[in-house]
C-alpha cells in the first residue's frame, strides 16, 4: 500500500522555466509577449472572430460579466462547492487514513475494498452518482468529496505508517493516552505528508468539479463554459478557460505556500 | 498479540467482510426501491449479456483505441518537447511559459473550447486525450534531462560527441527513468480523460458512452459492469507498463 504513495506525488515541476532573469519584469515578459502575439494574430485576420477572440475581447467579456455579477455568481458557486465538498472529503479521508493506519484489524478489513475502489477513476462514478443523487448540489458535493477522499486517506495512512516505531515506544514509556499520542506525536510527525495530501486532493477536487459542472449544473464555471459552447460564445468559453486555469493555479500555489511554511521547522 | 491477523486466510476473510456487508446492504435496498437498484445478481447477468451481445467488446475496443491514439500523439510530442526544452534553453524560454500557462487549466476544461473549434467529435476527443498525455510526458522528460549529471555531459564533450550522439548516448538514457515516470502518469491521465470526454461528448461507442446511456436508462447493473471494466483495464494497463518499465530500467542499480 505504501508504494502507491509514489503515484500520488505530483509530476516533477521544473521551476527554472519561470525565472528568466530573476526580475519580475523578466517573468512577466513571456506572458505579455504571448498576449501580444495572440492579439496580433487576431488583428491580422488569420482567424475569424468566430474562431478566436482577441485577448482584448476576452478581457471585455470578463469585465462585462464581472460588472453584471454573473462571473461572481459562477465563481462563487464553484468555490462554495469546492470548499464544502473538499472539507467533507478531506476530513473523512483523514479519519479513514488514521483508522486504517492505527488499527491492523481495520486495515485488514477495509483496505482491500478501499484499494479496489481507488482503481476506479472518480469520473467513472459520475453517471452512477447522477442516478442516485440527481444533478443538484448533493451530487456535486459528493463528487468533490470523493475526489478529495482517496488521496487524503492514502497520504494520511502513509504519513502515520512512516512514523518510526521507536517514537511509539517512547509514547508507551510515557504512558501517553490515545489522544495524547495523536496530539503529541502523530500530528506533528505527519503534518508534511498530510499537507501534501491536502494539496493533491484540492487540485484533484477542482479538476473533477469542473468536469461535473460541465456535465450537469445550473451554475458554476464549468456550466458557464458549457453554456458558452452551446451558444457559440467563444469569448465566454475562453474567459471560462482562463478563470478556471487561474483558480487551479492559485489553489496549487496557495497550498504549496502553506506546505512550505508549515514545514519550515523540518529544515532546521 | 496480533499475530493471527498476519495469517493469509484470516486476512482474506477479514478483507471480504466489508464487501460482503456492502452486498447485503445492497440486496436489502433492492427490496425497498425496485426501480433504481438492480440486485447484485443482476450485475452478473448484465455482464454475461453484454459479453454475449458483443457490446462490451465493441465499447472496450473503441475506448482503448481512443485512449491509445491520444497517447500516440501526446506522449512522443511531450517527450520530444520536454527533452528539447531540457537541452536548449532558448526553446525552454520560448515555449515554457506558454505550456506552463496552458497546463493550469484542468484538461476536461478544454472540452467546450475544443468542441467549438472542432465540433464535439473524434478530433476534440483526441485533442483532449492527447493534451492529457502530453503534459506529464513533457514535464517529466524536461526534469529528466535537467537532472542528468554534468559529469556525463563533460565526458561526452571529451569524446567530441555530436548533438545527436549526446542525446542518444547520454541524455536519453540518463533521463529515461523520469521519462518513463512521465509516461506512467500519461497513461493514467489519458485513461481518465478518455472516459471523461466520452461521458461528455457521447460519441457513438465507448465505455463512457455506455455509462452515460446506462444512466439515462437507469440501469445500475450495466453501469456497475462498465465501472468494473474501466477500473480493471486502467489497473491492467498500469501494471503492464510497470513491468515494461522495470525491464527497461533493469540496468539501474536500485529500481
Amino acid at each position: 500500500m505504501t508504494s502507491r504513495a509514489a503515484d500520488l506525488l505530483p509530476p516533477v515541476r521544473p521551476r527554472r522555466a519561470f525565472q528568466l532573469s530573476g526580475l519580475p519584469v523578466g517573468a512577466l515578459l513571456a506572458p505579455l509577449l504571448l498576449l501580444g502575439l495572440w492579439q496580433l494574430l487576431c488583428l491580422s485576420g488569420v482567424f475569424p472572430p468566430q474562431v478566436l477572440v482577441p485577448p482584448s475581447g476576452v478581457a471585455r467579456t470578463l469585465e462585462e460579466m464581472a460588472l453584471s455579477g454573473e462571473l461572481q455568481r459562477h465563481l462563487g458557486d464553484s468555490m462554495r462547492r469546492l470548499l464544502l465538498g473538499f472539507a467533507i472529503g478531506a476530513a473523512a479521508g483523514m479519519a479513514f487514513g488514521v483508522t486504517i493506519a492505527l488499527s491492523r484489524l481495520a486495515e485488514a478489513a477495509l483496505s482491500p475494498l478501499f484499494l479496489t475502489l481507488w482503481q476506479v477513476p472518480v469520473i467513472a462514478f459520475v453517471p452512477m452518482m447522477v442516478m442516485f443523487l440527481g444533478i443538484d448540489e448533493p451530487f456535486k458535493l459528493a463528487v468533490v468529496a470523493i475526489a478529495a477522499f482517496f488521496p487524503m486517506a492514502l497520504a494520511t495512512f502513509d504519513g502515520i505508517r512512516g512514523v518510526p516505531k521507536s517514537w511509539f515506544e517512547v509514547a508507551k514509556v510515557y504512558r501517553l493516552s490515545l489522544f495524547q499520542l495523536i496530539r503529541r506525536i502523530l500530528l506533528p510527525a505527519t503534518v508534511p505528508a498530510v499537507l501534501t495530501g491536502l494539496r493533491v486532493s484540492l487540485t484533484r477536487a477542482w479538476v473533477v468539479l469542473v468536469a461535473a459542472e460541465l456535465l450537469a449544473a445550473d451554475s458554476g464555471l464549468g456550466q458557464m463554459m458549457e453554456m458558452g459552447r452551446q451558444l457559440f460564445q467563444i469569448d465566454v468559453v475562453l474567459a471560462g478557460v482562463i478563470v478556471t486555469g487561474l483558480v487551479g493555479f492559485l489553489l496549487d500555489r496557495g497550498a504549496r505556500w502553506v506546505e512550505s511554511h508549515a514545514t519550515r521547522w523540518r529544515a532546521a | 498479540m496480533t499475530g493471527w491477523l498476519t495469517r493469509f486466510p484470516v486476512r482474506v476473510a477479514i478483507g471480504l467482510v466489508a464487501p460482503a456487508l456492502l452486498i447485503v446492504l445492497w440486496q436489502w435496498q433492492t427490496s425497498e426501491h425496485i426501480v433504481t437498484f438492480a440486485p447484485p445478481a443482476a450485475v452478473g447477468t448484465a455482464l454475461l449479456d453484454l459479453i454475449r451481445s458483443g457490446d462490451l467488446a465493441r465499447d472496450t475496443l473503441a475506448t482503448l483505441k481512443r485512449a491509445f491514439t491520444g497517447l500516440a500523439i501526446g506522449v512522443p510530442l511531450g517527450v520530444a518537447v520536454g527533452i528539447a526544452m531540457g537541452i536548449w534553453k532558448p526553446i525552454d524560454r520560448l515555449v515554457g511559459p506558454l505550456l506552463h500557462a496552458l497546463r493550469q487549466v484542468p484538461m476536461i476544461g478544454w472540452l467546450p473550447l475544443m468542441g467549438l473549434w472542432f465540433g464535439m467529435g473524434a478530433t476534440t476527443e483526441l485533442a483532449v486525450v492527447g493534451m492529457s498525455s502530453f503534459f506529464p510526458s513533457m514535464l517529466n522528460s524536461h526534469a529528466g534531462v535537467a537532472q542528468v549529471e554534468k559529469r556525463y555531459i563533460e565526458v561526452g564533450g571529451i569524446f567530441r560527441f555530436s548533438v545527436a550522439q549526446r542525446i542518444r548516448y547520454i541524455l536519453l538514457p540518463g533521463a529515461m527513468p523520469l521519462v518513463l515516470t512521465g509516461i506512467t502518469q500519461a497513461l493514467a491521465f489519458a485513461w481518465i480523460a478518455t472516459i471523461g470526454t466520452e461521458l461528455l461528448t457521447g460519441a457513438n461507442a465507448g465505455l463512457g458512452v455506455a455509462m452515460q446511456l446506462a444512466q439515462v436508462q437507469q440501469r445500475l447493473d450495466i453501469m456497475l459492469v462498465i465501472i468494473g471494466v474501466t477500473a480493471a483495464l486502467g489497473f491492467t494497463i498500469n501494471q503492464l507498463f510497470r513491468q515494461l518499465r522495470q525491464s527497461l530500467l533493469r540496468w539501474q542499480p536500485s529500481v
